[in-house]
Parts: structure tokens; C-alpha cells; sequence
């Protein structure tokens, strides 16, 4: 871009959003060069701050007269690229954009702005006994507009589903900046269910303004148990053994050996440092019937060859062994200079098989892997321990990265089951889509954003790509260092 | 060139798989009759069945159940019904993994037999289960009373396969529970009516069957009392499967004695839970002067949904209204009220912790215009209640005066963009959904 075009355009969007809320100096832009996936980096030519739906539509409609791609920005604690400015042009960060502008307890529903932090939505409802259900480990930053794009997940999600679950409405500002409310508060969809396909379109079909979603009655009891297995099949098969007595967990959640002694190494968490993995189940809901619900846990535990089965005694103990859940990922630096974290979604019943699978991949890469993942809906993340100084090393991680994905597909699984396809697995895509899969979805896309120039570059196969990618040395994310979000 | 198609469409489905003439009877809508009816018995004959109609753009009608053939406007040119009957087998069940793949022409009533006999449901309960399909069902976004707690088809749709216009054969989600690579297709397809594309087979989350469920009712004064019981349930640590509101009409229709307003709830799980809820429920409604609360037999809730125009001797239309729960009183108060005023009898359910009502009509003296300025009225009752109104069952001369689906606002320009892109000759059941879809 020339240095005349970067004036005069800098100089409309100032007119739009104000001075303060534009930037341009390439050192402002280094911060907006990658999202929690460090591996992929590129540079926008503005990142701007609107305040409102106008001042977005307005941005929207620039971007699309001059024919420059742009791309919606939250936090920025994704894990797949998918915020990133690919073929440069505009990100619009939709961070000043974080109110709640309605809660209507009646209808238990919450309006907010796209920029509002999941868990800042919890807070405010929750002195009136309601939350916001999903709750992706990155809930302290990611925004609310963040988990729309990527339809975000977490460990409740077992039993309280996905984002798509609770979003009711959305107003968007479409690719050309026209308006528009897709859904609205009420349940059932007027036409096609356009909110519904908006959730998860990782912020290539528009960018939502004001979002409606449902806020639930905080369960009246919960309860929190860990299960310690000496052998990992043991504790997969307690997986489908809680879900074989009829029973629902609010999560089910494992976590291998490597992961126990790293997260003990840094927090202290009481999980035994010899055990081949953990299990963390909780159920919640009424308190009448919430012993026997424990009871039946316990004993399919223990059926499965578990070694000690406790629950919680109090909420002290239920928050420290869900910090222990929560920490995993940032206690890896006990272990290894860098990680990277994989994502992706098998049947419950395969996990014996996979996890074994994943394990002899890795190793055939001369790799570690820790296991932490959601195991009551099959969503893995293996996180492949390495050095990012030792030449070839990063290149061995993505090379195990990809087989173990093809893995998930060969079993009937999925690539992703929370972190988005983005830049990431674009190119895997075909292990599960056929092209006929891929031609709906790319004229799906065309109805919302013929112009393509809505976060270009993201979910289809490429061979081609803009951006740097590659032996790039390994960095924490900002919000990492800082200790704000974990990587899932 | 008509008889070219029936050969071909013969050709792949078989003689004795291709309807014509008088034996087409069951297939008319609103006075057209088709000029075939095809039931294709593999996805590749579906697709072969579509590539030809859409070759020769010919309109298409997928038929599951026909139980929800009344919903829509009127068709607007004769041509194909696509029926899915044959397709009716399970193909795979896990119960360890807590899903099902189905073929779309299997019925509901079928499939929960089928699941059922391995300790596991679908947690959808749309009326006439018998007849009604999986594929039908998801197309026409079906529910029951239980979505209160389970949600609707867009909840519990993980997967589909889809026979596209052109006839390309098309995936969409997986059949894993948790799933984020590339669009949500399942989502597109609910509701769509079929002006998408065909659902051919469904991927579906499953639940334990729970071990004990139970359907309570109690009675108020007034519907505005009973409308108050549902908030306070809503806001309680209840966690109920159905909260159902009845009006006095309605409630007769269940088989409840006596002509006050009702509001049934539903409770499922271990029976220290139900049990513990019974009692809380017990306990609220006669704060709130709530009486003669009573367990109902399993079978009502089958009944629930279509109460409202089972409630009339002679329903001449049905609309179905969503409004915001809190709403759900003052909707139904004003429509009942409306109708009166011109005449008719009324009747009305609500699935009301989410806003779902059932408004039905009576047939009055003179017909059409009375009916026609009560749905008028209604759909305006529904957008001052926060929401919208579809008519699901009315007269042609009824719908040619009051549009069948509410307003979509500015999204109407996506959505024929996609059908567009979709369905680019129009084919698949073309005129009958939102905006002339």
C-alpha cells in the first residue's frame, strides 16, 4: 500500500471512529500479528476501534469500496489464526465494544456487545443466581463475539452445550455494511436459521454488533470427583461407564501422567504424581439426588479398575482440583520450553484406540505428549511437548500435528472441536469434507460474502498462503506471558 | 416431455415405486395435484430423482410422514413429490457414544423404539410420532413439550446428509457430539421446509433414558394466575423437562375435568429428584392459589402440543406464535379476546418457558373474513409479545389473504441469496417458505 493511500485512508476511518482508535506505525500493528496460535503471523495495514454498529457498518462499507480485505478481532485468544489479517487490510477490534446493554432475568436473557469477556457476563448475573454457560478455559479474555465466530466450547459443554446453544440473536453488520438481525430473543427462528449458521462462521460471514443470549439458573448443588487410574484404558473405559449407568456429568474430564507431574511440579494440586491419569467428573443440578448420582460415579470407577475415587468435601477443595483442570496448560513450561496444542474429536467409545495411537505418533516423532482434554464428549488435545531451538523440531510437532488429525477422521471423528479451522487446518479439511462438501460450503459463503473479502484466506484449502508460515521460533502470546488466559 | 420424465423416474425407482394418476390422491396440497410420486430406496436414487427434475426443472416436494404438509403457502407450480418412505432403516447406533445415524424416512416412533430398546432416547417429542419422519421432523423444526429442557431439532442434529438440487450427495457436521470444522450445516437444513436441499440421513445426540418421569398439572383462577406460577417455576431451582400452559379449553382437551386454566409441568430423571421437584412444585402453586395438582397419564404428553385445535370440534386454523416467556399470558389473553370479539371460539396451549404458543380457530358463520382479521390480529398480538406468528393449518381462501410466514426483516436478502446458491433453478418446493422461498 503506498504511503499516500495509507494517509488518505487512515484519515477516513479517523473520521469514523475518531483519532485514538486507529492505528497504523508497524510497531502498533505487532501486537495484532497473531492470535494464540504464535506459529502464524501477519501484519494488518490498520487496526481499528469502533465503538458502535454504525461506526463498524461504516468501517464495513470503506473496507468494501476500497476492496480491502478486513477481519473481526477479539481477545484474540484463538488457537487456529483464524483473527488474523492474511491478506492484510483492516482488523477490526471489536474491544471498546464490551457492554452489556440489557439483561432481562423475565426472559433469561442477556443483550451485550461483541467485546464483552465471557466471564464478565457471568459476574454480572450471577449476584441474582444466573450464568452464562459456555465456559472456554480462555473465559477470563476471550470475548462473547470471539465464541460466536469459533461456536466455543469448554468442559460444561457435556452437559450444557456449545455456544450455538445459547445464542438466541444476532445483529450483524454484513460483509457489504448493511445491517442486519439474524434470529432475535425469541426461540424459534423466523426462516432459515441464519443465528444458528452465524455461530461458528469464524467471522467470515460478518461481524456481530449486539448478541442475545441465554443466561441459566445457577444449579442448586454440585459436586466435584477425581478418579485416579494406574493404567490411561482404565480411566477411558470410567468414560463410558459413567455414560452407560444413564448418567450425565456437567464434565468429564482426563488428564495423562506427563500433564498430573507437570501441574503438581507447579501448583500443588493434590493429584498423585504416579498415576497414569485422572479423571475429574462433575455433576451438578438438584441437591435431592445428588448422593446417589455419586454413588453410582464411584462405583463405575472403581468397576474400571480405578485405584481411589474421592469427591470434593467442600468448595476449597473442589476449586483446587479444578485449578489443577484449569493450569495444565500453563504448567507445561515446568516440562518443556514449548507446546503446541491440538484439537480434535473422536467418538467416546474410540478413546482406548486413539489415545494409544496419538501416544505412538508422537513418539515416532522422538516427541512428549500431555494429554488434558474433555473425554465425556471426545474432544482431545494432545499437547506435543519440544524445543523450538533445536532445528527440525517444530516441523516434526506439525508433521505429528497432521497425522494425528487424519487419525481423529479415520475414526469417525472431527479436526476441530472447539479452536476453529482458521489458517491452521485449512488444508486439512479434506480428511473429513469431500469436494462436494466443501462446494456448499463455499457457496454458503458466497450468500453472505460474494465479495470475499470478509477474513479471507480461512477454513478452505489453500495451497496458497500470504502468510509467514513455518519454522518460525516459538513465543508465548502476550495474554499468555501475562498470565490471562490459558490455551483453551 | 412429462412422459419422458415418468419414464425416466420409473426407470430409477421402479415401477412400482412411481405413483401416478388416481393413485396420487394423498399427495394433493392445497388442491394441486403432483404429476408423480417418486420413493427413491437409496440416496442414489434420490439423487437421481433430483438430477431429473432438475434438469428438466421440474418442482420437487420431498414427503416424509406428510403430517406437516399443511405448513407453508400454497405451492405454486405441480411437480414431483419426492417420497422418502423407503428410507426408513437405523444405520448405526452406540449407545457408548450416545448418537444414532438414521435414514430420513424412518419414523419417529420407530427410531425411539429402536434406541429405546438399548436404554437411550431422542429428546425430541413432536406430535404424531407415528407418522411423522426424521428427516420431516428436522425439515419442519418439529418439537414438543420437552424442548422446555432438551431444546429443538437444531440441538440435537449433529450431522446430515443432504441430496442437493443438482443432485450432488453432501455432508454436513459428523457424528461426533462436538464438532467446529467448517459451517454448521445441520443448522441450515432445520426448518428449511426442504427448499434447500434433502435430508436423507441425520446423525442425532442421544440421553439415558431417564428412570422416572412424571407430568403434573395444577389449576388457577385465571390465565393471568397461571401465567404467574410459570415465572415463579422458571425462577425456582427446578429443573423441569416441560412447563405447559393451558387455557380452560385446552386443559379439557387433556382430559382435565372442568374449565380453568392448567399448567402442567414435567419432571424426569432418578425418582428422589422427581419426587423432590413434585413436592417444591406442590408447594409454589399453592402460594400462588394453585389447586387440585395431579399426576397425568404418560400418554398426555403426546397431547400437549395439539391440545389447542383438538379443543375445537371444528378448527379451521391453526397459528403458531413465538413470543418471550413472559409474554405468554398477555399474547394469549389479547388473541382469545380478539376472536371472541369476532365470533369465534378459540383455543390456545403454550409451551411457555419458551414461548411457544398454539393458537387454534374455530370455524365461525361466515368463514373467511372474521378468521382472516383474527390471525391478522394474532400475528400482530405475537410481534407486540417480542416475537412472530406463522399460520401452520388454514383454508386456501384464508392464506391468500393472510401471508403464511411473518417477516423476516433484513435478512431476507440472505436468505434468497443462499436459496440462490442452493437451488438455483428453484426446484425444491418452490413459493411455500418465508418471503415466496
Amino acid at each position: 500500500m503506498t504511503g499516500e493511500r495509507k494517509q488518505t485512508l487512515r484519515r477516513e476511518l479517523e473520521a469514523i471512529v475518531g483519532r485514538g482508535a486507529v492505528l497504523s506505525d508497524p510497531e502498533e500493528l505487532l501486537v495484532y500479528e497473531s492470535d494464540g496460535l504464535t506459529l502464524f503471523r501477519a501484519l494488518a495495514d490498520f487496526v481499528v476501534f469502533p465503538r458502535s454498529t454504525e461506526h463498524v457498518a461504516a468501517i464495513v462499507k470503506l473496507a468494501d469500496r476500497e476492496k480491502l480485505p478486513f477481519v473481526a478481532r477479539g481477545a484474540g485468544t484463538g488457537l487456529s489464526g483464524g483473527c488474523l489479517p492474511s491478506e492484510g487490510g483492516l482488523v477490526i477490534s471489536l474491544m471498546r465494544m464490551n457492554r452489556i446493554l440489557e439483561i432481562d432475568y423475565d426472559n433469561q436473557l442477556a443483550v451485550v456487545e461483541p467485546g464483552l469477556v465471557n466471564l464478565h457476563l457471568s459476574w454480572a448475573v450471577g449476584p441474582r443466581g444466573y450464568y452464562y454457560a459456555p465456559d472456554p478455559s480462555s473465559q477470563q479474555a476471550c470475548t462473547i463475539g470471539g465464541n460466536i465466530a469459533n461456536n466455543s466450547g469448554g468442559p460444561h459443554t457435556l452437559k450444557y452445550g456449545v455456544t450455538a446453544n445459547h445464542v438466541l440473536g444476532l445483529e450483524v453488520v454484513l460483509p457489504d455494511g448493511e445491517v442486519a438481525w439474524l434470529g432475535g430473543r425469541t426461540r424459534d427462528p423466523n426462516g432459515y436459521d441464519l443465528a444458528g449458521v452465524f455461530v461458528g462462521s469464524e467471522g467470515t460471514f460478518g461481524i456481530a454488533t449486539k448478541i442475545v443470549v441465554r443466561i441459566l439458573k445457577k444449579p442448586q448443588a454440585v459436586q466435584t470427583v477425581l478418579a485416579v487410574f494406574d493404567e490411561v484404558t482404565h480411566a477411558s473405559d470410567a468414560v463410558s461407564a459413567v455414560i452407560a449407568r444413564g448418567l450425565v456429568p456437567a464434565a468429564m474430564e482426563m488428564i495423562d501422567q506427563l500433564t498430573i507431574q507437570a501441574v503438581e511440579d507447579a501448583f500443588g494440586c493434590g493429584y498423585p504424581r504416579d498415576a497414569a491419569a485422572a479423571l475429574l467428573i462433575e455433576v451438578d443440578g438438584l441437591a435431592a439426588g445428588m448422593a446417589s448420582q455419586l454413588e453410582r460415579i464411584v462405583a463405575a470407577c472403581r468397576e474400571c479398575g480405578a485405584r481411589d475415587v474421592r469427591a470434593a468435601k467442600d468448595e476449597a477443595e473442589r476449586q483446587l482440583l479444578w485449578k489443577g483442570r484449569k493450569s495444565a496448560f500453563g504448567s507445561y513450561g515446568r516440562v518443556s520450553p514449548a507446546y503446541m496444542v491440538m484439537d480434535g474429536v473422536i467418538p467416546r467409545t474410540r478413546l482406548p484406540y486413539v489415545l494409544d495411537r496419538v501416544n505412538a505418533i508422537v513418539r515416532t516423532h522422538g516427541l512428549r505428549v500431555g494429554n488434558v482434554f474433555h473425554a465425556g464428549d471426545g474432544n482431545l488435545h494432545p499437547n506435543i511437548l519440544y524445543d523450538p531451538r533445536i532445528p527440525g523440531e517444530e516441523a516434526r510437532v506439525l508433521a505429528a500435528g497432521a497425522e494425528i488429525m487424519k487419525v481423529c477422521a479415520e475414526v469417525g471423528g472431527s479436526i476441530s472441536g472447539e479452536h476453529g479451522i482458521g489458517l491452521e487446518k485449512a488444508d486439512f479439511m479434506p480428511f473429513i469434507f469431500s469436494e462436494a462438501d466443501l462446494e456448499l460450503m463455499r457457496r454458503l459463503k458466497e450468500a453472505f460474502n460474494p465479495g470475499g473479502l470478509c477474513n479471507p484466506g480461512k477454513i478452505f484449502p489453500t495451497k496458497k498462503s500470504c502468510v509467514e508460515v513455518g519454522p518460525v521460533a516459538y513465543r508465548p502470546h502476550a495474554i499468555e506471558e501475562k498470565g490471562l488466559a490459558q490455551r483453551f | 416431455m412429462a412422459d419422458d420424465i415418468l419414464a425416466a423416474l420409473r426407470g430409477v425407482v421402479g415401477p412400482s415405486n412411481l405413483l401416478t394418476g388416481v393413485e396420487l390422491s394423498p399427495y394433493v396440497l392445497e388442491g394441486r395435484t403432483p404429476m408423480a410420486a417418486a420413493f427413491p430406496g437409496s440416496v442414489e436414487e434420490v439423487s437421481a430423482v433430483l438430477t431429473l427434475a432438475n434438469d428438466a426443472s421440474v418442482p420437487v416436494t420431498p414427503w416424509g410422514g406428510g403430517t406437516a404438509m399443511s405448513v407453508g403457502a400454497p405451492p405454486t407450480r405441480s411437480g414431483i413429490v419426492l417420497g422418502l418412505r423407503r428410507m426408513n432403516r437405523l444405520l448405526e447406533h452406540e449407545p457408548g457414544d450416545l448418537t444414532a445415524t438414521v435414514q430420513a424416512g424412518m419414523t419417529m416412533r420407530d427410531f425411539q423404539a429402536a434406541v429405546h430398546a438399548r436404554g437411550q432416547w431422542l429428546s425430541l417429542d413432536p406430535p404424531d410420532p407415528g407418522a411423522a419422519t426424521i428427516g420431516g421432523v428436522l425439515s419442519a423444526n418439529a418439537s414438543g413439550a420437552r424442548r422446555h429442557l432438551y431444546g429443538t431439532a437444531r440441538d440435537l442434529l449433529i450431522g446430515v446428509t443432504i441430496v442437493c438440487a443438482s443432485g450432488a450427495i453432501v455432508r454436513g457436521g459428523g457424528k461426533v457430539v462436538k464438532n467446529v470444522a467448517g459451517y454448521d450445516l445441520p443448522k441450515l437444513f432445520v426448518g428449511a421446509f426442504g427448499t434447500l436441499g434433502v435430508i436423507v440421513e441425520a446423525t442425532v445426540k442421544l440421553r439415558p433414558k431417564p428412570e422416572v418421569e412424571t407430568l403434573v398439572a395444577a389449576r388457577f383462577e385465571s390465565l393471568k394466575d397461571c401465567g404467574l406460577a410459570v415465572c415463579a417455576v422458571m425462577g425456582s431451582d427446578l429443573i423441569p423437562s416441560a412447563i405447559d400452559l393451558l387455557d380452560g379449553e385446552a386443559a379439557a382437551a387433556i382430559g382435565l375435568p372442568g374449565e380453568r386454566p392448567a399448567l402442567v409441568v414435567g419432571f424426569d430423571g432418578l425418582a428422589e429428584q422427581v419426587e423432590w421437584q413434585r413436592a417444591e412444585l406442590a408447594r409454589l402453586c399453592a402460594e400462588l392459589g394453585g389447586d387440585d395438582l395431579r399426576d397425568l397419564p404418560a400418554e398426555t404428553w403426546a397431547r400437549l402440543s395439539v391440545a389447542a385445535p383438538r379443543a375445537l370440534t371444528d378448527p379451521v386454523a391453526v397459528m403458531r406464535l413465538s413470543v418471550l416467556p413472559a409474554r405468554v399470558t398477555e399474547v394469549i389473553e389479547r388473541a382469545g379476546a380478539t376472536a371472541r370479539g369476532l365470533g369465534l371460539r378459540a383455543a390456545f396451549s403454550a409451551h411457555a418457558g419458551v414461548g411457544s404458543i398454539t393458537g387454534a380457530l374455530a370455524r365461525g358463520r361466515d368463514a373467511v373474513d372474521a378468521v382472516v382479521s383474527t390471525l391478522r390480529d394474532w400475528r400482530d398480538a405475537a410481534r407486540a409479545g417480542g416475537g412472530h406468528a406463522a399460520v401452520e393449518a388454514a383454508p386456501l381462501a384464508v392464506k391468500e389473504l393472510v401471508s403464511v410466514w411473518d417477516q423476516p426483516g433484513a435478512a431476507i436478502r440472505i436468505m434468497r441469496r443462499i436459496k440462490t446458491q442452493l437451488d438455483p433453478k428453484g426446484i425444491l418446493n418452490p413459493g411455500r417458505f418465508v418471503g415466496g422461498l
